[in-house]
């Protein structure tokens, strides 16, 4: 099987694996238990929560454990309910784990503003900052869009964030691994990240707080997370994404330059296709190995179907298990019609990716599209 | 190796037909079709999904999801509508399979490179005089063959029925041994997106209310009913009258729609003879074959699941039919379709237009 579907989810690293299963095999102590095998536990959270914190630039005592970056965004955004400022200040293209959110927390007090995004993909800083009033008390915005790749100016809308005395928060999910995340430099309040698009586990995460103390638990229990997070921990997988943290930061030169080869590659192959294209989202500003297509007059499910029978796995804008095929609400924003929506398809490269994929999949989808 | 698309609707039948393909040696795909989302309180295409994908896991073959929301709507269920806003009762059953399964479907799957379809269907298809014919299903008490006979000469010769041959009790049986979790899922009854609920209720969502008079035969009001679109002749509930006259001749039943009037008129007793007709008219003739029966002395059934009637027909032409039966049959409903057999084959049918003695 070939599979371009990394932004989906990445396979897990064979050491990341090794060192779940001997920690799932030896380490069974509670961590929170004050005897020996407990402590031994408690260590290997600990330390994994240095690597991660060390991987962002960040302290240690800011980085909090959740069950993925969903759980991360949810519990920023619930916590705005204890702010006084509670407007939240959003935009069109963010993953549902925040837009849903908003929805959910109108009815109990939390108004939201969603400013809308330019045909490239791109959230325009002003219009963020000028949909701010004198109540909002958080801007979110992703720093890099999961459908076309495109990376937002982060760092611009925190500088304005900060003059006007509001906080920030970065769904950060899709770039780990892809490109250097700094939050000191950042300057960032909160930053949301999921293992398993790391090559580390499903089902674990982070949420960055530079001040945790302005943060409130979603899942009350146990003093866990100095109390922001109950529940006995997820400490293999805790593990296994303290070291795919590692790993990631330090292979990720090779990594971006491995992504941008095949990117490459790819691109120059897809020229020799006679098929319109349309190549989604600004192309210079975007996650490497991240590249979204629409092809006129083409259906995206077809071509998804096609490239499945080849064993070759991407994805297509938007689509739910039960057959419900919607257009992707962020190419709609960005303007495409119904149709050359559903004519999208997402490629994300990863790791394991070689040449010679590359080139099969060039020769497939010049096959599957001279077809039609 | 023949590469079959199966439409997989989480059901037991099709989950069994996929299961006997693969048996054959064919190259099976699964095919989840997403038609109607309408009311997100009823449909249950979630758990649907589940039972057809853990179908798939058993099988180690693919499940693939399509919709054909739009084209249902616009093709099958504003069709419906109409009829219903006709004051006749259409089956949009017979329409999705002429429209949706073996219209859209097929073409899509074919596109794909599948070879046929095969849906789980209990009726046969197989060759003979030339002609490719429809049969129905050997579990006569699950015959489908009602639904399809407004398939052509290439719907049906692209088509598989693998459990066409099998009782319903076997194909539960196989479905058990295989390990499927459906395979005591209950069958589905009614229209397909409305299943067990009131119809009358569901029809209101989109027909708006026209309140009449209900009448008995002799013309006497006997109540108020909120628009003769709601009911279906034969109909015995929900007419909120009753009690009138004793109990002794027995339940009221709708007899007839005065549409121009807005009058619904009921009888009382199964066996008032207004309920029974002779003749009926019908029109959007289908023969299966593509030709006329030169045999003018066949069966029919008159609804899915009526008895299969001994009937003439006469005045026939491109666009119309006149029947006449042997005996007067119960509650003949225009918009339902009449469907002809001679023996067990299905030769196609018509919809109904009106009817007399």
């Amino acid at each position: 099987m070939i599979y371009f579907d990394h932004s989906a989810t990445t396979p897990i690293h064979p050491h990341v694996l090794s060192l779940m299963q001997s920690v799932q095999t030896d380490m069974y102590g509670n961590p929170s238990s004050i005897h020996y095998s407990g402590q031994k536990s408690r260590s290997i959270i600990e330390n994994a929560r240095n690597q991660i914190a060390k991987s962002i630039n960040a302290k240690s005592e800011q980085i909090i454990f959740t069950s993925g970056g969903t759980e991360s965004n949810n519990q920023v955004l619930w916590s705005m309910l204890y702010n006084d400022k509670k407007h939240i200040v959003s935009n069109v293209i963010e993953h549902p784990a925040i837009i849903k959110v908003l929805q959910s927390l109108k009815v109990l007090g939390i108004n939201y503003s969603l400013v809308d995004v330019n045909s490239e993909g791109i959230i325009s800083i002003n219009k963020m900052i000028n949909a701010a009033n004198d109540t909002t008390g958080l801007i979110s915005i992703m720093l890099a869009n999961n459908e076309v790749g495109t990376i937002q100016e982060v760092k611009k809308v925190v500088e304005l964030a900060k003059k006007k005395d509001i906080l920030t928060h970065s769904d950060a999910v899709q770039c780990f691994g892809k490109m250097k995340i700094d939050v000191t430099t950042l300057e960032i309040d909160f930053l949301s990240l999921s293992a398993h698009k790391f090559y580390g586990p499903k089902g674990v995460g982070i949420l960055y707080a530079k001040k945790p103390e302005l943060l409130h638990p979603l899942i009350i229990g146990g003093n866990q997370e100095n109390g922001l997070r109950g529940g006995t921990e997820n400490l293999a997988s805790i593990a296994g994404m303290g070291l795919a943290a590692e790993l990631a930061t330090s292979s990720l030169n090779g990594h971006i330059k491995h992504l941008k080869q095949l990117e490459n590659q790819f691109k120059s192959g897809l020229k020799k296709i006679s098929q319109k294209m349309i190549f989604n989202g600004n192309q210079s500003h975007k996650l490497p190995g991240l590249i979204s297509i629409s092809f006129p007059g083409q259906n995206s499910n077809t071509l998804l179907t096609k490239l499945d029978r080849n064993n070759i796995y991407v994805s297509s804008g938007s689509a739910c298990g039960s057959g419900d095929i919607k257009p992707s609400p962020v190419l709609s924003a960005m303007g495409h019609d119904h149709t050359t929506n559903l004519s999208t398809l997402r490629f994300s490269f990863g790791i394991t990716n070689t040449a010679k994929e590359i080139d099969f999949l060039l020769s497939e989808l010049n096959i599957i599209l001279s077809n039609k | 190796m023949k590469r079959i698309a199966v439409g997989m609707s989480g059901g037991v039948d099709s989950a069994v037909a996929a299961a006997l393909l693969i048996d054959k040696g064919y190259e099976v795909e699964g095919f989840f079709m997403k038609n109607w989302s309408g009311d997100p309180d009823f449909c249950s295409a979630e758990q649907d999904y589940k039972d057809a994908l853990q179908v798939c896991d058993i099988l180690k073959i693919p499940l693939r999801s399509i919709n054909f929301e739009k084209q249902y709507w616009d093709r099958v269920f504003n069709h419906f509508l109409d009829e219903y806003k006709k004051g006749r009762t259409p089956n949009p059953d017979i329409l999705c399979n002429t429209e949706i399964k073996f219209n859209e479907f097929l073409d899509y799957t074919l596109e794909l490179g599948a070879d046929k379809i095969a849906t789980g269907h209990y009726v046969r298809n197989q060759f003979g005089n030339g002609k490719i014919e429809l049969l129905k299903g050997r579990d006569t008490l699950k015959d489908q063959s009602y639904f399809l006979y407004g398939l052509n000469q290439k719907q049906i010769s692209t088509a598989l029925f693998p459990i066409g041959n099998l009782k319903k009790t076997d194909v539960r049986i196989i479905a058990k041994k295989l390990g499927f979790n459906n395979y005591g899922k209950k069958d589905s009854v009614g229209i397909c997106f409305i299943g067990e609920r009131n119809l009358k209720n569901f029809l209101k969502k989109y027909i708006p209310k026209k309140r009449g008079i209900i009448i008995n035969t002799e013309g006497k009001k006997l109540g108020e009913h909120d628009g003769v679109m709601y009911y279906t002749i034969g109909q015995r509930k929900g007419l909120g009258i009753g009690g009138i006259n004793g109990d002794m001749i027995g339940a009221w039943y709708v007899m007839g729609k005065d549409i121009s009037n807005n009058e619904l008129i009921v009888c009382q007793g199964h066996d008032h003879p207004g309920l029974y007709h002779k003749n009926l008219k019908a029109s959007n003739i289908h023969w299966i074959s593509g030709l006329i029966p030169t045999k003018r002395n066949l069966k029919a059934k008159i609804r899915y699941r009526s008895v299969d009637n001994p009937c003439k027909i006469y005045d026939l032409d491109k666009n119309n039919i006149s029947v006449i039966f042997e005996k007067p049959c119960f509650a003949i409903a225009p918009g339902q379709s009449i469907v002809f057999y001679e023996k067990d084959i299905c030769l196609g049918g018509a919809v109904i237009d009106s009817y007399s003695n």
